[in-house]
């Protein structure tokens, strides 16, 4: 059965934290609807990068444009309602 | 170079598998290592680096950054207006992660982290991105070479603008990929052996070592100066004990001293009975009647070991005195004025480092 | 102090020549290396052509005059060494003259090539083979000594590794020896093969273009890479004076600046760029507007081009002289970009051609100034400005004025 976009909320937070090595840098308020990149926790373009690979990893979604990472990428929760929607077998 | 500048230690910060930081005293309590591979003793990154970059950081990035914050808080300075560092073998952990990565994923789905972390000039391009230094920037990667490059390019910078501060510094890790090749090589000892037997052993290669040392040298003393440095000298491949001994006498002459007026020898020995051949000639010969202390039983071998020599020297000047841990000479003058560091890596790059109060 | 610093010859070896004959043909006749990979065996060989030298490892060998038994050269090491005869050869180098030399190289990758292809097998201290010996050649500086050995330099060694920087640097630091009076002649470049390693690690980054690269133009997509050597003989002027040598060139002026931007990004200012291209004039002595031409660095990346584009119209204002990048021509050849494009300058100079950025079609439109497109032919030039910028911040300009 297909996880609920809750239950990819919950799997992507932890993922990024790995990935990326947030653990020391997490905000008070971090949830899913964070900005990720600029104001609210602050990742740079090589994180942008790294969420690509997760992408195609983790749910089989190969993300060739930039400008379309930057829509997908705004918080946690666009990327679980994008990969709900768009998900392939990996 | 025996030119009217004169070239100053302004500052140091030193991370090694020696307490060689903070408030530890000048290497009276000493670690001792027994399985070949000298691994560094670290500080609290955090009192160093904020978490925002730390996380971007592998292991010896962090300690090169730390090494460097230390030297520029030592010296008293925000920022250097040059940078220079130098390493044998680079980041190669990030190397061998990338391409064990690559390899097991048939070159598909690749992360860039390990790929970046693992450019030779990494350090400097952080260290430059932290200061905001938009100053000089190189990075030398010439083996047993590289921290003598450095630092000559950094004494030729000074003498074209003595009123700077030029950051050098060495960083190399005791990769495990690198262990191996260093047992086929015969770079490191096949049997393990306590670290303070080093110099006892009677057989080939060394123990692996790692460490990052940054220096702010300048054309000017402040008040925070350690030493000066002379002059340096590299010479490549000597190919017999008498051409090493009338190298180094031309040296000594031409900055106006004798073995004589040389108060204590840091002596490059490795441990390694072929490669420590020419120096210990020189013992018998040349640099007969100098007071030697060694390093490499603390250090291990490295390509820019030179630079645990260079803090080991200049430390020596700064407190006036010598430690009995590396002490392996006749007695010691009781003021010590000149250094002369004689170094060889692998038998094949030795340098002349002379250093004055 | 300062004496100045002339060239007196050089060697290259790209995916367009293995020599400086061919390697201007190239040139001439608009031939770039570019196409799907033939010896490097990797899964990208068709979906990221490359600028791939069409020489295996065992012609390269005999190019270089190798015997049997010397082993142990890398690809790199193997550029390097043929690049080098030919730069001690075209400075017509007696035996005594190499062996006081310097040499100062550069190189990116070292022996990578050889370590990812038999990775499993060097890790395993139980395992033997031929392989063995490039146990212990992946470390860049590796490939300078060994390349020093090999021809006979045995007076001063240093390697350098700033990423695309390199050789631009180590032509720099050479310079530097001369005019310090450490050495009267030091041989400076770079070297670099194409790697697995490169490949992957720059398309992680997405940088790679899968089509033939497009310097300033508006639609560029990033960059081709690229394989190759190139070293200058640099000579003291008291020695050429003395010696009555015929310098082909002279290493004018030079520039080294960090952008301190960001780690793999420069400045959409271009920041670091034009301080390089100040200082290079500055210990030139020449203003602005003697420059006749620049070979840009030109990755075709959208950040670079963007940040040198923008840093050349700052510095030169309305006078921007004529401009291009021979990208498209060798690829990104990392390291040795600098030494490769200085030798590029130093054809065009000795021509009076400029030449051109192909693949160059529409104006970006952050800048009001386009590349040269097609070849120039009798166009004298006088002071050529030569641009490596890289990862790490690191920017460096060559000046180089015709002899």
């Amino acid at each position: 059965m297909q996880q609920t976009i809750e239950e990819l909320t919950q799997e992507l937070r932890n993922e990024l934290i790995k990935q990326l090595n947030l653990e020391d840098m997490l905000p008070p308020n971090f949830d899913e609807n964070t900005p990720l990149f600029g104001e609210g926790l602050g990742l740079d373009s090589i994180d942008s990068l790294e969420l690509v690979v997760l992408m195609d990893r983790n749910y089989g979604l190969k993300l060739k444009d930039p400008k379309e990472g930057r829509h997908v990428f705004y918080s946690i929760r666009t990327m679980a309602e994008y990969i709900h929607k768009n998900r392939q077998p990996v | 170079m025996v030119g009217q500048q004169k070239y100053y230690i302004n500052g140091i910060g030193i991370i090694s598998p020696q307490r060689t930081f903070g408030h530890a005293e000048f290497l009276t309590h000493i670690n001792v290592y027994d399985k070949n591979v000298l691994n560094a003793v670290t500080p609290d990154f955090k009192a160093f680096i904020n978490p925002v970059q730390l996380r971007r950081l592998s292991r010896m990035l962090r300690i090169g950054m730390t090494a460097s914050i230390m030297c520029l808080r030592d010296a008293r300075i925000q920022a250097p207006d040059g940078i220079i560092t130098a390493t044998g073998y680079g980041f190669l952990e990030e190397t061998e992660k990338f391409l064990r990565e690559m390899l097991d994923r048939g070159e598909k789905q690749l992360t860039p982290t390990f790929f970046m972390q693992g450019t030779y000039n990494a350090l400097a391009g952080l260290i430059a991105l932290s200061t905001k230094c938009t100053g000089y920037n190189n990075t030398y990667v010439s083996k047993g070479f590289a921290f003598e490059n450095a630092l000559d390019d950094a004494l030729m910078q000074l003498e074209e603008k003595p009123d700077q501060n030029i950051l050098v510094g060495s960083y190399d890790e005791a990769a495990a990929v690198q262990h191996v090749s260093g047992l086929r090589e015969k770079h490191y000892k096949s049997e393990h052996i306590n670290s303070l037997d080093l110099f006892k052993t009677q057989t080939r290669g060394s123990l692996q070592g790692e460490g990052s040392a940054f220096f702010d040298i300048s054309g000017s003393e402040t008040t925070s100066t350690w030493c000066r440095i002379q002059d340096l000298e590299i010479v490549y491949a000597p190919t017999h004990d008498i051409k090493l001994a009338s190298l180094l006498s031309a040296f000594l002459e031409k900055n106006n001293i004798t073995p004589r007026d040389v108060d204590v020898w840091v002596n490059g020995v490795s441990g390694d009975v072929l490669n420590d051949s020419l120096l210990s000639s020189l013992k018998n010969s040349l640099l007969q009647q100098v007071p030697e202390v060694r390093f490499k039983h603390l250090s291990g071998e490295y390509c820019t070991a030179s630079s645990f020599a260079l803090w080991l020297g200049a430390s020596i000047l700064k407190k006036q005195m010598v430690p009995e841990a590396v002490a392996f000479g006749s007695p010691f003058p009781e003021h010590l004025n000149t250094v002369l560091i004689v170094n060889q890596y692998m038998n094949k790059n030795y340098s002349f480092i002379l250093l004055k109060k | 102090m300062s004496q100045r610093v002339f060239i007196t010859g050089y060697g290259i070896i790209t995916s367009i020549g293995t020599n400086r004959t061919e390697n201007l043909k190239s040139l001439i006749d608009g031939t770039s290396g570019f196409g799907e990979l033939e010896v490097l065996d990797t899964v990208h060989r068709k979906s990221l052509p490359s600028c791939e030298i069409k020489h295996d490892d065992r012609q390269l060998r005999d190019l270089a005059g190798l015997k049997k038994n010397e082993t142990g050269f890398t690809r790199t090491s193997l550029l390097g060494l043929i690049a080098l005869q030919e730069a001690i050869r075209s400075a017509g180098l007696s035996k005594e003259e190499v062996n006081t030399s310097g040499l100062l190289s550069a190189t990116t990758t070292g022996g990578i090539r050889e370590f990812e292809k038999y990775f499993y097998d060097l890790l395993d201290l139980q395992q033997q083979g031929s392989f063995i010996q490039f146990s212990d050649t992946a470390n860049p500086g590796e490939h300078g000594e060994r390349i020093a050995d090999h021809a006979g330099i045995g007076n001063y060694i240093g390697t350098i590794s700033t990423a695309c920087s390199s050789s631009a640097n180590a032509i720099m630091q050479g310079a530097r020896l001369i005019r310090h009076r450490k050495l009267d002649r030091v041989i400076c470049g770079g070297a670099e093969a194409l790697s697995k390693f490169t490949i992957n690690g720059f398309n992680s980054l997405m940088i790679v273009d899968p089509g033939h690269c497009r310097p300033f133009d508006v639609s560029r997509a990033g960059l081709n890479l690229g394989e190759g050597a190139a070293y200058l003989v640099l000579e003291s002027e008291e020695v050429v004076a003395r010696d009555g040598k015929t310098a082909l060139g002279e290493l004018k002026g030079y520039g080294n600046a960090n952008d301190a931007f960001h780690q793999t990004a420069s400045s959409p200012e271009g920041t670091g760029a034009i301080r390089a291209m100040q200082l290079a004039l500055e210990s030139g002595k020449i203003t602005p507007d003697a420059v006749d031409y620049i070979n840009a660095h030109g990755t075709a990346t959208e950040n670079n081009d963007l940040s040198e584009g923008m840093g050349i119209q700052t510095l030169f204002h309305e006078r921007v002289p004529l401009f291009s990048s021979t990208k498209p021509f060798t690829g990104h050849t990392l390291a040795a970009a600098g030494s490769i494009e200085a030798v590029f300058s130093l054809l065009a100079m000795e021509n009076q051609m400029v030449w051109p950025n192909l693949n160059f079609n529409n104006r970006m439109p952050e800048l009001s100034i386009s590349p040269v497109r097609k070849l120039l032919v009798n166009t004298p030039l006088k002071n050529v400005l030569s641009n490596s910028f890289g990862f790490g911040g690191n920017t460096s300009s060559l000046l180089l004025a015709s002899a």
